[in-house]
């Protein structure tokens, strides 16, 4: 065997490693989706019988859908996510994009470098730490606990720092100063020069953060379970816990419920992927 | 169209770092004025003031007769193109050209209208719905020219346009600025380092050193009377030939000890040396290469001898390189002297154009400013 054929060899092996990680690694990420997915379309005897047969013995059925959605209030609670996590979701959108460029075009001013590392800072305090003292001065003394505006703003309160941090990384290192004092001589002010050109150019970061953070708020049910009291105001996945009973679970409630929960999110995550690719490369290679 | 007057202007940054200093400039209307100099000799920063992007420390700045030192870039009637050209990404060209009118609030018909008549202008009808990353270097350049254009506005400002273009489109933008000038018979001001360009373009240009004007006038009158070392060496390629000479006075003639050499110098110009009191002292004399001769066959009088360094063909013409009392010197002489590497050869001067200069002020002591 010459050198030439040993390392084509051993280049061979090492790609088969790699796709047998790959696949190990893909199976392990969506088999949870597959189990909902062939349980969903059974009913509760078949799930428990055998949870890994295609279909059941009783046949392919989709009364669980309709059961599901009535028992969890599914267009209410759908509702709700919708709104809590939009809004949210353009809220931190908006605020952290307007920040970031004040700081990065600042940072000469003390304050701003400052806010930025407490931004920083705040990123690595986990939420547990907080979620005690939150609850008790939200609900004790500001009493304002189980309102969905409450907790769109503690969603955006707690997602602003990471999306700074990515939106200063985009303009710091792909919008050009110059691009804004050519606008600023075109005739926009500072506000336009913003909206105009700066935001439309962080169009592969917004998408980035706009897919992590829908996701995040999508499917928290920490914070909303400690915010939200109100079955009114409840998301899609508090209003899950409606089909855990305490001596017996309907599990192919619960897939449905699942299912339903998770399908919105999975289309926006599709429907942004290209730009989330962008995003996280976008800087690297200066074009 | 306007005029612009720049008054004492100053710019010290917080960190206390004088940029620019005492800069005095009248620029009459439809005037074409380069401002020239090194790299951080403030003339970036002097177009940046007037644009309104910098804060002028101290002074003033008018634009026909009106203060601007406080007014909003966008209210000073001025248009800018960038080095980088700064065309907006996201945009096709024709929104580019179009974006100034769009926020003043021009009907869409009209700014269609100007921005296909700008775009005629510069070639870049086809190019009208292509984004900035679809296009050359050139074809950007061009886009960023017709920004300015279609607003129409009093002054333009340009901040080393062509510095990003290959030398044959340099040369070629070059020529198309010229020509757009004399077609829009607007006031420009235009950034450069680059003599060639400065030499080319501008009525009048602005020499300017660590700060400070060094000399402002027309092109030919720099490069034939500059006020001082730094100027006469900063405009004109090759740069003008430096030398040490010692002057020796003995009643009316003048000499010029340079090494061995001895040239003697004419009647107008050792008054000025008789006058200042220099006998005995060192001056600078100066010459461009084009003002050497073949001196082999001139009279011995005025020459200097040296031996080749270096002969470079360029086609019309030769450059002999050689060393001159420590100094190296160039000549710019016809493809015809047969001066090669190695050969001593004998260069005459063209005693009438050569330049003096006080070694320690570095000023003319022929033409001041």
């Amino acid at each position: 065997m010459t050198q030439n054929e040993k390392a084509a060899a051993a280049k061979k092996r090492k790609h088969a490693i790699m796709i047998v990680l790959l696949v190990v690694l893909f199976i392990l990420f969506i088999a949870p989706f597959i189990l909902v997915l062939i349980n969903v379309f059974k009913d509760q005897a078949d799930i428990t019988a055998n949870p890994l047969a295609l279909v059941g013995e009783h046949g392919f059925t989709t009364k669980n859908f309709p059961e599901a959605m009535e028992k969890m209030d599914f267009f209410n609670v759908f509702k709700n996510s919708l709104l809590i996590t939009t809004l949210a979701t353009i809220l931190t959108i908006i605020v952290s994009a307007m920040a970031s460029f004040v700081i990065v075009r600042n940072g000469k001013w003390k304050a701003c470098s400052i806010l930025f590392a407490l931004m920083i800072a705040s990123m690595v305090i986990p939420f547990q730490v907080l979620m005690v003292p939150l609850v008790s001065v939200y609900g004790g003394v500001f009493g304002i606990l189980n309102s969905r505006l409450t907790l769109i703003l503690m969603h955006t309160g707690f997602s602003v720092s990471m999306a700074t941090f990515m939106f200063h990384g985009a303009i710091h290192s792909n919008i050009p100063l110059e691009l804004e004092e050519a606008a600023l001589i075109d005739g926009c002010s500072r506000w336009q020069t913003f909206w105009k050109i700066v935001f439309p150019l962080l169009k592969p970061t917004v998408a980035t953060v706009a897919i992590i953070d829908a996701m995040a708020f999508w499917n928290d049910y920490l914070l909303p379970s400690l915010v939200l009291t109100d079955k009114e105001i409840y998301t899609i996945p508090i209003a899950t816990q409606a089909f855990y009973g305490t001596y017996s679970t309907d599990i192919g409630l619960v897939m449905a419920a699942l299912l339903l929960a998770m399908l919105p999110i999975l289309i926006l995550y599709l429907f942004l992927q290209k730009y989330i690719v962008a995003g996280v490369t976008a800087g690297a290679v200066k074009g | 169209m306007a005029s612009l007057s720049l008054k004492h202007i100053e710019k010290i940054y917080p960190n206390g770092y004088h940029a620019v200093q005492d800069f005095n400039l009248e620029v009459e209307d439809k005037e074409f004025i380069i401002f020239v100099g090194p790299s951080g000799c403030g003339k970036s920063t002097t177009l940046r003031m007037i644009a309104g992007l910098e804060d002028i420390s101290e002074g003033e700045f008018l634009i026909d007769g009106v203060k601007m030192n406080d007014v909003e870039p966008k209210d000073r009637d001025i248009a800018m193109v960038f080095q980088s050209y700064a065309l907006y990404p996201h945009m096709t060209v024709r929104d580019n050209m179009g974006f100034a009118l769009k926020l003043r609030n021009v009907p869409q018909k009209e700014i269609d209208e100007k921005v296909e008549e700008v775009a005629k202008i510069l070639d870049l009808e086809k190019l009208l719905d292509r984004k900035p990353k679809a296009l050359s270097g050139g074809q950007r350049q061009r886009v960023a020219m017709g920004r300015a254009i279609v607003r129409s506005p009093k002054v333009f400002l340009m901040d080393e346009p062509l510095s990003n273009l290959d030398a044959k489109l340099r040369v070629q933008m070059r020529t198309e600025i010229s020509k757009l000038h004399d077609r829009l018979g607007t006031t420009i001001i235009y950034v450069t380092h680059d003599q060639t360009e400065a030499m080319t373009l501008g009525t009048r240009i602005v020499v300017m050193k660590d700060g400070i004007v060094q000399q402002i006038n027309t092109p030919e009158h720099l490069y034939n009377k500059p006020c001082n070392l730094f100027v006469a060496g900063f405009i004109g390629s090759p740069q003008m030939n430096f030398m040490d000479a010692k002057v020796e006075v003995k009643g009316k003639d003048v000499k010029l000890h340079i090494g061995d050499n001895t040239l003697t110098l004419p009647a107008d110009k050792a008054k000025v040396l008789i006058d200042g009191g220099y006998d005995g002292k060192t001056v600078v004399l100066g010459i461009r290469p084009e003002h050497f001769g073949d001196g082999r066959k001139a009279d011995k009088e005025n020459t200097i001898k040296a031996a080749i360094d270096v002969r470079e063909l360029l086609g019309a013409e030769v450059f002999l390189y050689f060393d001159v009392d420590g100094k190296q010197c160039t000549a710019r002489v016809n493809p015809d002297v047969d001066l090669a590497q190695g050969m001593e050869g004998t260069f005459s001067l063209d005693m009438d154009k050569i330049h003096l200069f006080d070694k320690e002020t570095e000023k003319s002591l022929l033409y001041a400013e």
